[in-house]
C-alpha cells in the first residue's frame, strides 16, 4: 500500500503534472451529456435523455396530474443539451472511474461539493480536499476566490483525499 | 425449402452418378438445369439458409448469389462495396449496420466513420433496381440522400434507425423524388431538423406511403400537406406523427385512415370541448386494425376513455415517453387484455407492474424505461417487487428490459422460475456495481438462476455486483447466448475466459469498465473469427496485446481508441471485428489501426 502523505506533498504532487493544454478525443466526444454520473451510465440512448432532462426539470411532482411540458431542442446537438450546460470531468483520486458534473446547477461551492460527496459515496472518504484546473493548465485548491470567478476559470476537478 | 444436396428426387440420385461423393465436384453433372435450382432458391429468403446453400458447391453457390435480392449486412465494415458487386447482381434490398452498439451511450466518438455514402455510389452503379435501403447507427449526409432519392426510380422504402449526419434537406430530397415510396421511417436519429416544410415535398398527387413515422423530428409540418398525403394513401398502414400534431388534428387524420394498424400520437393534452372529445372517440373506434399504438406525448389522462375501444384489440402499447402515475396506467391496461409488448416508463412503479400482472396474461414483452436515471437520491421508480409481479401474471413474457435501482437474487430467481421462456433477458440496476440490497451478496445467482432456467436465452445484459462466478455460470449454462453485455462486473481475467471458451454461439460481446485484462482478451483469439465483434472499454488491456491479436489473426480487424489522459501503453477502447475487406481505409486520426 502507498505511504500516506500529508496533504501538501499530495498537493505539489498535483502542481506537477503535465497535463497537455488540449485534449482532442476528449473535443470528438459528444460533450452534450445530461449525467452527474458516470460517462454513459445507464444505458439510455440521447434520444431518451433529452426526455428525461426534460422531466427533470419540467416536472419537479413525479407523477403529478399535470402534463409536463416539452422544451423542444431545437439545434443540432446529438445530446440535446441546454445551451448553458457546463460539464467537466471530476476524478477522485485513486478512483479508476471519472464522473462528470454539470457545473451550471450549482451556485456556491457547498453544493457543489455535497453533490460530489454524493457521487463518490462508495469511496468512504475520511476527509478530502477539492482541486481544479484553470484555464492556464494550473491546479489550484478551490475555495479561495468567489464562486462566479471560479465557474469561469474552472476546467476539471479533483478530489484528493487527506493524509490523516 | 429442401436443401438436401442430393436433390429432391431420392430415386433419381441414387442412379445418377453425382451421388454420394462427388457432390462438390465442378466436374460431375448436377442433377438438374441450372434454371431449375436458380428457380427453387429464388424461395429461399432467409439468410442463413442462403449462407448454408452457398456453402454446398460451386454451382449451387453461384445459383445462390445470382437469385439473392436482399443483403444484410450486420457490421458494415466485415465486408467491401467491391466485394459485394461483385458477388450479386441482383440485389433490391439493403440492410446495413454501422457503429458498435456503445456508441448509443456516447461511448464513440463523432466521426468515427460507418458512412454509407461509398455504398451508395456503388449501389447506383451495380443495383439501379434498389428498392429498399434499412440503415442501423450508420451516418448519412443530405448529399447521400439526394444520392439515393436520384439514382434508384424504383425506390421503395427508407428506414433509419439511430442515424446521423443529415437533416431536413436530405428528406425533402427524399420526398421530392421517390415517386414510388412506400416507406419513410425515420427512429431515434441525431438530425437537423430546420422545418417541417420536407413533407409538403411530397408531389400533389402522390398516394403509395404505407409507412410514414417522423415521431422523432421536431418541427411542425404543413398540416394540410400531412392531412392530403394521409387521405391519398390508400394503403397507409402505419402512421406515427411528432408531438406537435395536437388532439384535434389526429382526430382529422384518423377519420382519413381509418385503416391503420399502428398509430404514434402527437400531443395528447389539448384542451377539447365536449364535442370534440366525443368525436375523437369515435374516430379511434372506428380504427378497426389498430394493433400498435404509440407517441402520446404529453398526456391527459382524462383523455385516455377515448382509446379504450381501440385497445381491446392492441397487440402493442408503447407508453415510454409518457410519464403516467400507476393509477391512470392501471385504468388504461384494464382494457388491454390482449397486449403482447408493452414499453412503459418507470412512473407507474411497483403498483403499476401489478395491474400488468394481472390484466395481460398474454404479455410476451415488457420493457421498463426510467424516467429519471440521474437522480439517484430520488430512487423512484421500479423495485424488485414490481418484476416479480409481472412474471406472476405473465407467463408467456420471454423479453425483458429493466432498469430499477434495487434487486435482489431471490427475486431474480423467482421471476425465472415463474417464466423459464426468456430469450432476452436485459435488467440494468442504475447504479454500478450495487449487491443485493437484502443479502449484500454479489447479484451472481441471480444471473446463474437466469442462464441456468432460460435454456433459450439468446441475450443477456447484466448489472450489479458481479464476481467472476456469474461468467462461470455463463460459460457453463448460456449455450444459447448470443449477446452478452457486460459492464463494472467481474473479478479477474477469468471471467471473460469463461464466456469465450463456454459459449459456443457467441456472436456480439460488449465490456465495459470490467478487470478483464491482457490475458482474457487473448484467450478468445480464434473465438473472434466466429462473432460479429467485441467491444471492451475500460478495461485493462494494453496495446501491446492488441498489436498481438491482430498480427495473430490477419481477418480480424483490431482498432483502438485512446483517451488522452491515460498512459500511453492503455488500449481504452478496443473494437474487434471480422472482416473479409482488410483493414478499413475510411479510420479517423483518432482510430488506431493494429
Amino acid at each position: 500500500m502507498k505511504k500516506k502523505r500529508c496533504f501538501e506533498e499530495t498537493f505539489e504532487e498535483i502542481n506537477n503534472v503535465q497535463v497537455p493544454r488540449t485534449l482532442p478525443l476528449l473535443d470528438h466526444i459528444d460533450l452534450c451529456e445530461e449525467e452527474d454520473g458516470v460517462v454513459g451510465w445507464p444505458p439510455i440512448n440521447s434520444w431518451r435523455k433529452k426526455i428525461c432532462h426534460h422531466h427533470h426539470h419540467h416536472n419537479s411532482r413525479r407523477g403529478c396530474t399535470n402534463p409536463t411540458n416539452y422544451v423542444t431542442v431545437k439545434n443540432g446537438c446529438g445530446g440535446g443539451s441546454r445551451s448553458n450546460s457546463m460539464y467537466v470531468k471530476v476524478k477522485m483520486e485513486g478512483v479508476g472511474i471519472a464522473r462528470k458534473v454539470d457545473l451550471s446547477r450549482h451556485h456556491s461551492y457547498q453544493t457543489l461539493i455535497d453533490t460530489l460527496m454524493a457521487m463518490f459515496v462508495n469511496e468512504k472518504v475520511q476527509g478530502y480536499k477539492l482541486a481544479y484546473q484553470d484555464k492556464e493548465g494550473d491546479w489550484l485548491l478551490a475555495g479561495d476566490m468567489p464562486w462566479g470567478t471560479f465557474i469561469n476559470s474552472v476546467q476539471r476537478l479533483k478530489l484528493l483525499r487527506n493524509g490523516n | 425449402m429442401q436443401t438436401d444436396p442430393n436433390g429432391p428426387n431420392p430415386k433419381k440420385s441414387k442412379d445418377s452418378p453425382s451421388n454420394s461423393a462427388n457432390t462438390e465436384s465442378t466436374q460431375s453433372p448436377s442433377p438438374f438445369p441450372d434454371e431449375v435450382l436458380e428457380k427453387v432458391l429464388s424461395f429461399l429468403n432467409s439468410d442463413k439458409d442462403r449462407s448454408s446453400v452457398s456453402l454446398v458447391c460451386k454451382d449451387w453457390y453461384n445459383a445462390e448469389r445470382w437469385t439473392r435480392t436482399k443483403l444484410f449486412i450486420g457490421n458494415c465494415y466485415s465486408v467491401s462495396p467491391e466485394i459485394v458487386a461483385r458477388r450479386f447482381t441482383k440485389i433490391k434490398s439493403v440492410t446495413l449496420k454501422g457503429k458498435p452498439r456503445f456508441s448509443d451511450f456516447n461511448l464513440v466518438p463523432q466521426n468515427w466513420g460507418a458512412d454509407v455514402h461509398y455504398w451508395l455510389l456503388m449501389f447506383a452503379n451495380v443495383y439501379p433496381f434498389l428498392e429498399e435501403l434499412r440503415l442501423k447507427r450508420m451516418t448519412i449526409s443530405d448529399e447521400s440522400l439526394e444520392l439515393l432519392a436520384t439514382s434508384f426510380p424504383g425506390f421503395r422504402a427508407l428506414s433509419l434507425m439511430s442515424c446521423d449526419g443529415f437533416s431536413t434537406d436530405g428528406l425533402k430530397a427524399i420526398a421530392t423524388h421517390c415517386r414510388s415510396l412506400t416507406e419513410l421511417d425515420i427512429q431515434d436519429v441525431d438530425m437537423d431538423d430546420f422545418c417541417g416544410g420536407w413533407l409538403s415535398c411530397f408531389p400533389e398527387d402522390f398516394g403509395s406511403l404505407e409507412v410514414l413515422n417522423f415521431a422523432t423530428l421536431d418541427s411542425e409540418v404543413n398540416f394540410d400537406a400531412l392531412e392530403r398525403l394521409v387521405s391519398q394513401c390508400k394503403s397507409l398502414r402505419v402512421l406515427k406523427v411528432n408531438k406537435t400534431i395536437t388532439l384535434d388534428q389526429l382526430q382529422r387524420l384518423l377519420l382519413r385512415a381509418p385503416q391503420l394498424m399502428e398509430l404514434g400520437t402527437g400531443s395528447f393534452q389539448q384542451e377539447l370541448l365536449p364535442g370534440q372529445f366525443g368525436d375523437l372517440g369515435i374516430a379511434f373506434s372506428n380504427c378497426k386494425n389498430l394493433r400498435t399504438l404509440s407517441g402520446l406525448w404529453e398526456v391527459a389522462s382524462i383523455y385516455f376513455p377515448v382509446l379504450y375501444v381501440a385497445c381491446a384489440s392492441l397487440t402493442f402499447l408503447n407508453l415510454n415517453y409518457t410519464a403516467l402515475r400507476s393509477d391512470e396506467f392501471g385504468s388504461l391496461l384494464a382494457h388491454c387484455p390482449n397486449l403482447r409488448r408493452l414499453w412503459v416508463l418507470d412512473t407507474v412503479e411497483d403498483k403499476g407492474l401489478e395491474a400488468v400482472g394481472s390484466s395481460c396474461p398474454l404479455l410476451e414483452e415488457l420493457r421498463v424505461f426510467p424516467a429519471d436515471p440521474y437522480d439517484q437520491h430520488l430512487r423512484r421508480g421500479v423495485t424488485e417487487s414490481g418484476f416479480v409481479a409481472v412474471s406472476r401474471g405473465c407467463r408467456k413474457l420471454h423479453y425483458v428490459l429493466y432498469f430499477c435501482w434495487q434487486m435482489t437474487n431471490a427475486a431474480v430467481a423467482t421471476i425465472v422460475q415463474n417464466c423459464p421462456n426468456f430469450t432476452h433477458f436485459r435488467l440494468c440496476i442504475m447504479n454500478p456495481g450495487r449487491p443485493d440490497y437484502l443479502t449484500n451478496e454479489p447479484m451472481d445467482e441471480a444471473f446463474g438462476a437466469v442462464v441456468k432456467n432460460c435454456t433459450k436465452l439468446q441475450r443477456l445484459s447484466m448489472s450489479g455486483l458481479l464476481t467472476d462466478l456469474t461468467f462461470e455460470y455463463i460459460g457453463k449454462y448460456a449455450k444459447n447466448l448470443e449477446t452478452l453485455s457486460v459492464a463494472f462486473a467481474g473479478s479477474s481475467d477469468r471471467g471473460m475466459q469463461c464466456v469465450l471458451e463456454g459459449c459456443p454461439k457467441l456472436r456480439k460481446l460488449e465490456i465495459r469498465d470490467c478487470p478483464f485484462g491482457n490475458a482474457a482478451l487473448l484467450s478468445g483469439l480464434e473465438k473472434y473469427e466466429t462473432m460479429r465483434s467485441l467491444w471492451m472499454s475500460s478495461c485493462n488491456v494494453t496495446i501491446n496485446a492488441c498489436q498481438r491479436l491482430a498480427r495473430e489473426m490477419p481477418r480480424l480487424n483490431v482498432e483502438v481508441m485512446k483517451d488522452k489522459e491515460s498512459d500511453d501503453s492503455r488500449a481504452d477502447k478496443v473494437y474487434v471485428y471480422r472482416s473479409v475487406a482488410g483493414p478499413r481505409r475510411d479510420a479517423p486520426p483518432f482510430v488506431l489501426t493494429l
